[in-house]
Parts: C-alpha cells; structure tokens; sequence
C-alpha cells in the first residue's frame, strides 16, 4: 500500500463499534484498492481517549474514531456540535444537518485549526438510559442520582431536577448495583445488555431519550493534504457509508437486545411518550444558549444549528 | 542533617519514630521540596474530607455537588505527581540493590553519579515532552491564552492547571537530580 | 548516523527481546524503578519514531495520575499510615492472637481474613498492599513469625483484593471483552476464596512441619480480665470494617468513596482512642505523600512502557505468536496462559490487557470457550503477574513501607511458593471449569 495509518478509537475492543469501525478500515482498503491501509487500535492502546487529538495533532496518531465531545474542554464548541441533546430524534436528521445543513464545514472551522482534517461523522444511534427505577417522564428525574458523562448532558439533566453524579464509567456497574445511584447514562441498549447493566438496573428508556453523540472520523490535517484528491475522496465516501451501515447493524443488535429483554420476563423497557420527549427537548434547548456563551465558537455552532433547524421547521 | 518534619509523636506504646528526611546530597532544593511537601500531603486528606462530604450530601440530602469528585481527583493527581519529586529528594523511589551492594564506595559514587545523571537528562527529555503537552493546554491554536478545562457542567480548568504542573515538577526533577550528581561527583574526589 | 528510527529496523521481534534485557539490565543497575521503564519507554521512543513520540509519555502520564479510580490509592496509605501511627495495630493483632489460641500460624491465618475483607472494599492492589504491610507484616514479626512466610502472606493476601469483587481487573476486562460484569464478579467469587483456602492450608502445613517458624503464645492462659481486655483491641477495627463495607454494600458510597470512609473511621478511632494529635495527623499524611510517590511513579514508568510498545506493534506482535500455534484449543489456551505469564514478569497489568485481549478474546469465542470464564483465568493469572519478578509490583509495593533490612530479594523468594500456588489455582480453574461456572 502507498499510505498507512494508524487510528484510534474510543471503544473498547469487544464493543459492538470497534468491530464496525473495523469493518470500516476493511472497506477503506477495498474502495482504494488496497492504496489505503489503516490500522485501528481499541481506545487507550497509545493515548487516552481523551488525549487523541493531541496526538494526532503532534503526528503520533493518524487519526482517530472518537466521540467529539471529550474535546469540550478544549472548546465547548466541541461539546455544543457533539451531542446538541434534544436536536435530534434520528440519526439520519444528524447527518443530513452535517451533510447539507452547513455541519462537515463547522467541524472542520473547528478542528483545523488544531491541526486535524475532519473526514465524516457516524453515530451509534440514540443511546439508551439506564435506570434502576421506572421513568416514564420528566417529573421522574426529579432528584434521580444518576451518573451522567461529561459537559451539555450533565447540565441538561440538572437542569431537569436530576442530580447528576461524576462518576468514571467503570464504577457505573458497581455503583448501580450497590443503589449509590438510581441511572446511568452509559451506551446503547445492546451493549448495556451485554454488560449486564440491565441486571442490576431493570427499567431501561429505549429509545433514548437525551444523547446522541457525534462520532468524529478525523485525521491529521498534514498526512490528508498528502493524500491525492481520488484517494480523500475514498476516505470520505466510506466513512459516508459506514455511519449508514453502523446506524442500521446497532439498531438491529438493539432491537434483537430488546427483544431479549422483555422475553427474559425480568426487565420492563420502557418508551417515552412525544409529549415527555418534547418536555426534556425544551429542557435541554435553555441550556444550549448556555453553552453558547462559553466560546465565539461555541456561539457559531449555536446560531447554525438553530438557524438550520429554524429553517427546517423543527423548532416548536 | 536535621529533618524539619521529625517532631517526636508521644503516640501509644510506640517509640518516637523517625519520620525521614531529605537526603544530604540534595542541597537546598532538596529541603525545599521536602517542606513543600505539606502542602501537597494536606491535599490528599482535604481530597478525603471531600469525598466524605460528597457521600453525606448526596445520601442524606441527596444533593450531590458537581465539584466534588474532580477536584478530589486534582489534589490527588497533584500529589501523585509531586510525591514523585518528593522520593527524589529523599532517595526514596525504590532501587534493586543487587549489583549496587555488592560494589565497593568508589564504584557505588560512579554509579550514583552516572544514575543521577541519565535520570537528570530523562527528565529533562520529559519536561520538553510535557512542554509541547503544555503548549496545547494552555493556548488555543490562534495563541491566545486558555486553559483546558474539563469539559463538565462544573468545566474546572483542572487538565490545564495538571498538565502544567507535571511539566513543571519534571524540571525541577532535572534540576534535582543535576544537582545531586554533583554532589555525588564533588564526594567522589 | 541517524539515530532516531535505527531500533525500527531491529524489527518488533528483536526489540521486543531487546527490550525486556534492557529492563533486566537497567533495574539491576539501581536506577530507581520508576525511571528504569520511563527510560526503555524514552530509548525506545527515540530508537523507533524519534522525538516527535515522546509526547505519548507524558501524555500517558497525565492520564494516570487523573484517572479517578487511584484516588482509593492514597486513602488506603493514608488509613494505613494513621493505624501504624496509633496503637490500633498492635492491639489488633494482640486480639488476633488470643482468638487464634492455640492454632499454629493462627495470626496468619487471620491476616488472609483480613486481606478477604480487605479484597471486599477495594477494586485496586496497592493500597491494600501498603495497608497490610504496614499493619500486619511488623506485627507477625513481632509475634515471632517466619519473615519468608509473612512477607508472602501480605503481598499474597493483598494481591486477592482483584479476585474478589470489586475488582478492578474484571472490571476492565469486561468493558474489554463487552461481557457482564456482574456475571465476572460472580464467577471470580469462589476462585477468589478457593486460593485464599489455598494460601490458609499452606500456612498451616508449613507451621505444623516446623512450628519455629509460627509461634503460639507460651506461657500460662490468660486470664478472664485479661482476655476480656485484649478483646477490646478487635472492637474499633472491626467497627470500622462494618463502616467501609457497610456504606459500599448498602449503597452509601461508591467503592472509591468508602476508602474515604475508612479514612474517617480510623482517625475517629484513635480520636476514641486519645491517640490522636494533629503531628500524627501531619506526619501521617506526610508518609501518604511519600508511598503513593513511591507507588504511582512505578505505574507511571508502566503505563509509559505500553504505550510506546503498543505505538511500536506490540498488538499485531501478540497476533503473530499466537496464530497458527495449534488447532487443539487446549494447547492454545495454555499458550495464551504461558504468553501472560511471561509478559506478566515485565509489564503492568492494564498493559497486559490492552495488548492481549483485543486478540486472545475473539479467539477465545471461536474456540467454544466462555469468554467470562477466561476473564477468571486472565484474572487469576494476573495474580501471579503482581508477585513474579523482575517487575513485580506487589513486591515493590512492600517494600515501600517494610523495615529497611527486608530487601527485594527477600521479598521475592518469600513470593515463590505463592506464585506456585496461585499457578496451582489456575490449573485447578482450567481443569475444572465448574468451580467459577456453576
Ligand atoms: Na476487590
Ligand atoms: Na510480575
């Protein structure tokens, strides 16, 4: 091959992304005729999952497959685009934004100047909620302690009467378990069953109802430049068609995941109404412009994705 | 050498225990560190009475606080990464002896000497590596100063403030160990 | 000549062997432990890419030392250092040895209790290690106890702390191979207890074969008075370990958290006591500050190390021992156990896991076997990984806070016949696969 790669990503090797993502480096050398060759690492091999950007900035890293909103600190702007709560209630709606909306071009005004190229964005879909109690609303947040990661999230279910808890993503089981917390925000519904969250927290919300992040496929803006125009193309045609690809195989291990569930006889899955959905959306909205103000940037991302979904008619 | 932290403790039955102190060799810096010390050692129990306040809050008026848990962890990587300063200053970080031992005092102050000084070059290596670390944390690509922050609801600049203070405790490490070579060397002779 | 990249044309697998020596030669040397993986990290960071990866270090280094679950870290060496402050320890054990009666190696015995209980708060090894050298290791001493066979009792007994649930090991490796925690935690459960049994009969054997090296306590029976008195040395240890587990089991604290709980219990105790002075406070903190220095620099060389091994294709070199190495699962899984034992002796744990399971697990699935099952294998062999030398750190941990005459050495000869038994254990556990899948 003429150009090799190394990628990171922010999935664990097992996890059901990982092996998509995989997939995705397989067809990368397919579409190039095997000119492209990129070598996927599972997330922490080189550098932490929050560390990626660094180091594909300072060339130890290629590239990387990574939730953009461990970048927030670096930008709220990161945080803002990243996972928007509440503005999308499909994937699809999330890609046409980037792909017509004004989206791909925000992401690299952003990245570019850290040194990156971004590429295209995926998803693994609507995650769903783990809860160790029934929710069948907003009022049930109320006082919920829950575990929620970083940034817009936290503050939106704060917002919403929760009492968001910090914690690392490998007490979440322990502490579910032990009831030192009612929910957690933590991945999608089959890869909470695989790691048995449902066991020790019985009432899940799926869908989701509050996160769907932005899944970044970016790389070093240097090593892309290096790259001829037929062979940028291949990169961004296959990330196209590998968000389509990975969207459709989740949802399928989720609905197969759900299906599980409710068989099982132990777990309830239960489904917000339109109403509770637009309530948390609303919620969720008086803290964009929140976020907003942390950054020009932020404040950028803020007035696109408003005016897009002004446009589009999907502001109340 | 007398040691700053060495008060006797009447506790229990046990006897007045000897507490440690920074090595000879170490000079001034080494008895500064090791006052500094404190500092960074009273971090660890204000990270405990915190974590304490955290799960009374949050169990009895279940009201948890959204500072609590990073800023635990920021005073404990502090110390982590000063305790590490710290055992330089007081020949503390653990050595296999094996070979050491077995050499007579000439060979054993070639050794200290030519250990003090790789580390030294080491940690110098480390603090440029660190540096270009800092470089991101601290300024946004235009060059304007801002600190990383962590991107919670809270957003503490903790990643910055971190990133700034290993680069700055790994020169001070290369410092140390420059001048401990050199005091091992100046022995030597 | 150009320096930078000339180790690249070495190939992985001669670096690899290179890089192992290297870590022999260097530790034997006396360069502090810490600096000689944060070395062969920065030769080979220099000797393979260059300066431009020597970023990945530092960067690895800040990840560790912000990572939340070491913060139980210093609050067990805390606990530690105010319990070896107070006369808390030594009454315990004074107590221990009253209930242990007549029993050879009964102290021993108890202290693989208390390393159990001990397992039961705590997800991580070091901080458990540090507490039962500090406590219970001067105190078998004291008591008269071989130093081979206490030496190996404490770093053995703390090192279960990642056999029985929470742990730390399992935790990852589920998150690794996206199986149930849950399921992990039940299946390490009796494992965990069946080498704890394993480590009671060979104190046991030991000291009844030669009683010199467990003395019981001589002289005339206590009195009732007298016994009623010693007893009292258990109540406030045994108050606090109702608070720690207590708080954890009953859903007060998360498992980080309830190492601050154990904090406030022992300080609220020597408080009780009358024991406590705001210098005990200060110098307690003060050795806190010192051992964790200690201990998390060596994970910090470690963590260093892997990245640059992984950055070098330390992965795709794992891949290449293992395939094709039979079409009998058996023979492949004990290849896979040699294969970690080996990297066991060199590297830190969360190393070993980023480098094998990304390989081992789906290999593991298309053989037939239970991927859970396999975390209980990788966990107990990761046992022996914190007691094998050269880099063992279980033993290094000790010998941050054991008395200046109790050398390396020492410590990992007193480690060799654990080592066996924990070897023992994983055969049992391959043999029997019932005994963590019932
Ligand atoms: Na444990
Ligand atoms: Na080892």
């Amino acid at each position: 091959q003429e150009y090799s790669f190394r990628f990171q990503s922010s999935d664990p090797a097992g996890n059901a992304n990982f092996i998509l993502q995989q997939g995705w480096t397989e067809s990368v050398a397919e579409m190039s005729d095997g000119r492209i060759e990129i070598e996927l690492l599972p997330v922490e091999t080189i550098v932490a999952h929050n560390e990626t950007q660094d180091a594909i900035a300072a060339g130890i890293l290629d590239g990387h497959v990574t939730d953009t909103s461990y970048f927030a600190g670096k930008d709220a702007a990161f945080g803002l685009i990243a996972n928007p709560v509440g503005a999308w209630s499909d994937p699809q709606e999330m890609f046409d934004f980037m792909n017509e909306g004004g989206g791909n071009e925000l992401m690299n005004e952003l990245l570019e100047p850290y040194g990156l190229h971004f590429i295209g964005a995926t998803t693994p879909g609507l995650e769903a909620f783990v809860s160790a109690v029934p929710l069948e609303g907003v009022d049930d947040l109320e006082g919920l302690k829950m575990r929620a990661p970083e940034g817009l999230v936290q503050q939106v279910f704060a917002a919403a009467g929760a009492a968001p808890v910090n914690l690392p993503g490998s007490e979440v089981f322990t502490s579910l378990d032990k009831n030192v917390i009612d929910a957690a925000d933590y991945s999608v519904f089959s890869t909470n069953q695989a790691q048995g969250l449902h066991d020790v927290a019985p009432h899940p919300v799926y869908p989701g109802f509050h996160s769907m992040p932005l899944v970044e496929v970016s790389m070093n803006l240097d090593a892309w430049n290096s790259l001829p125009e037929d062979l940028q193309q291949v990169m961004t045609d296959s990330v196209q068609q590998f968000a389509q690809s990975q969207v459709a195989a989740l949802k399928e291990a989720d609905e197969a995941a759900v299906a599980e569930a409710q068989a099982g006889g132990e777990i309830t899955v239960h489904d917000w109404p339109a109403e509770e959905r637009n309530r948390f959306r609303s919620i969720a909205m008086g803290e964009w412009e929140k976020v907003a103000e942390r950054s020009e940037n932020a404040r950028m991302v803020y007035d696109t994705l408003t005016g897009y979904l002004a446009d589009n008619g999907m502001l109340e | 050498m007398s040691d700053p932290t060495a008060e006797t403790s009447h506790v229990g039955a046990e006897a007045p225990r000897d507490e440690g102190a920074p090595v000879p060799e170490a000079g001034l810096l080494g008895r500064l560190i090791d006052k500094g010390g404190l500092i960074f050692a009273l971090g660890i129990v204000a990270a405990m009475l915190i974590l304490i306040q955290e799960v009374f809050l949050r169990y009895v008026f279940n009201a948890p606080t959204i500072w609590a848990h990073e800023t635990t962890v920021f005073l404990c990587g502090i110390a982590f990464i000063y305790g590490g300063l710290y055992c330089t200053a007081r020949d503390r970080h653990i050595r296999v002896v094996l070979i050491y031992d077995a050499l007579g005092p000439r060979m054993r102050r070639t050794f200290d000497v030519v250990i003090s000084i790789i580390c030294a070059l080491a940690s110098l290596m480390f603090t440029w590596a660190a540096w270009t670390m800092v470089a991101r944390a601290a300024f946004a690509p235009g060059g304007e100063v801002r600190l990383e922050r962590s991107g919670s609801a809270w957003n503490p600049p903790y990643p910055g403030m971190l990133k700034i203070f290993l680069m700055l405790v790994l020169g001070v490490m290369a410092v140390q160990f420059v001048i401990l070579a050199v005091s091992y060397a100046r022995r030597g002779r | 000549m150009e320096l930078f990249g000339i180790l690249k044309d070495l190939g992985i697998e001669q670096s690899t062997l290179l890089m192992f020596a290297m870590l022999l030669l260097l530790l034997v040397t006396g360069i502090p432990l810490a600096f000689v993986t944060l070395l062969v990290a920065l030769v080979f960071a220099l000797g393979w890419f260059g300066p431009m990866a020597v970023p990945l270090i530092t960067s690895r280094v800040y990840s560790f030392v912000s990572s939340f679950v070491f913060v139980s870290v210093p609050m067990f060496v805390l606990m530690a250092a105010i319990l070896d402050r107070s006369g808390i320890a030594r009454d315990l054990f004074d107590a221990m040895r009253l209930v242990g009666g007549r029993l050879r190696g009964g102290v021993a015995i108890q202290t693989i209790l208390v390393a159990v209980i001990l397992a039961a708060m705590s997800g991580i090894i070091g901080g458990e290690i540090v507490l039962l050298g500090l406590i219970a290791l001067p105190q078998m001493l004291r008591l008269g106890y071989d130093r081979s066979l206490a030496i190996g009792v404490v770093c053995a007994g703390g090192a279960l702390g990642t056999m029985v649930p929470p742990s730390i090991v399992l935790i990852i490796y589920g998150l690794t191979a996206n199986v149930s925690i849950g399921d992990l935690f039940t299946a390490a459960f009796v494992p965990g207890f069946m080498l704890a049994g394993f480590y009671v009969v060979y104190v046991l054997v030991r000291a009844y074969l030669n009683p010199a090296l467990a003395p019981v306590a001589e002289g005339p029976q206590p009195t009732r008075a007298e016994k009623l008195h010693l007893l009292k040395g258990l109540f406030l240890p045994i108050l606090v370990v109702i608070g720690v587990l207590g708080s954890i089991y009953g859903g007060i604290a998360s498992v980080t958290e309830a190492s601050a709980v154990g904090v406030l219990g022992v300080t609220l105790s020597t408080i009780v006591r009358g024991e406590f002075t705001l210098t005990l406070m200060k110098n307690a903190a003060l050795q806190t500050l010192q051992t964790v220095g200690m201990i998390v620099w060596i994970g910090i060389g470690a963590t260093a190390l892997v990245g640059v091994f992984n950055l070098m294709g330390g992965i795709d070199f794992v891949k290449t021992l293992i395939t094709g190495i039979s079409d009998n699962p058996t023979i492949v899984l004990i290849f896979m156990m040699a294969l970690l034992f080996i990297l066991g002796m060199f590297l830190d744990w969360v190393g070993i896991a980023l480098l094998t399971m990304p390989i081992f697990v789906p290999i593991i699935r298309d053989l037939g076997y239970d991927p859970i099952w396999f975390g209980v294998l990788f966990c107990m062999n990761m046992q022996m990984s914190f007691l094998s030398p050269p880099f063992g750190p279980a033993a290094f941990y000790l010998k941050s806070v054991a008395p200046p005459e109790i050398g390396l050495g020492h410590i990992f000869r007193a480690l060799l016949p654990f080592i066996a038994m924990q070897a023992l254990a994983l055969a049992v556990l391959i043999t029997f696969p019932g005994i963590a899948m019932y």
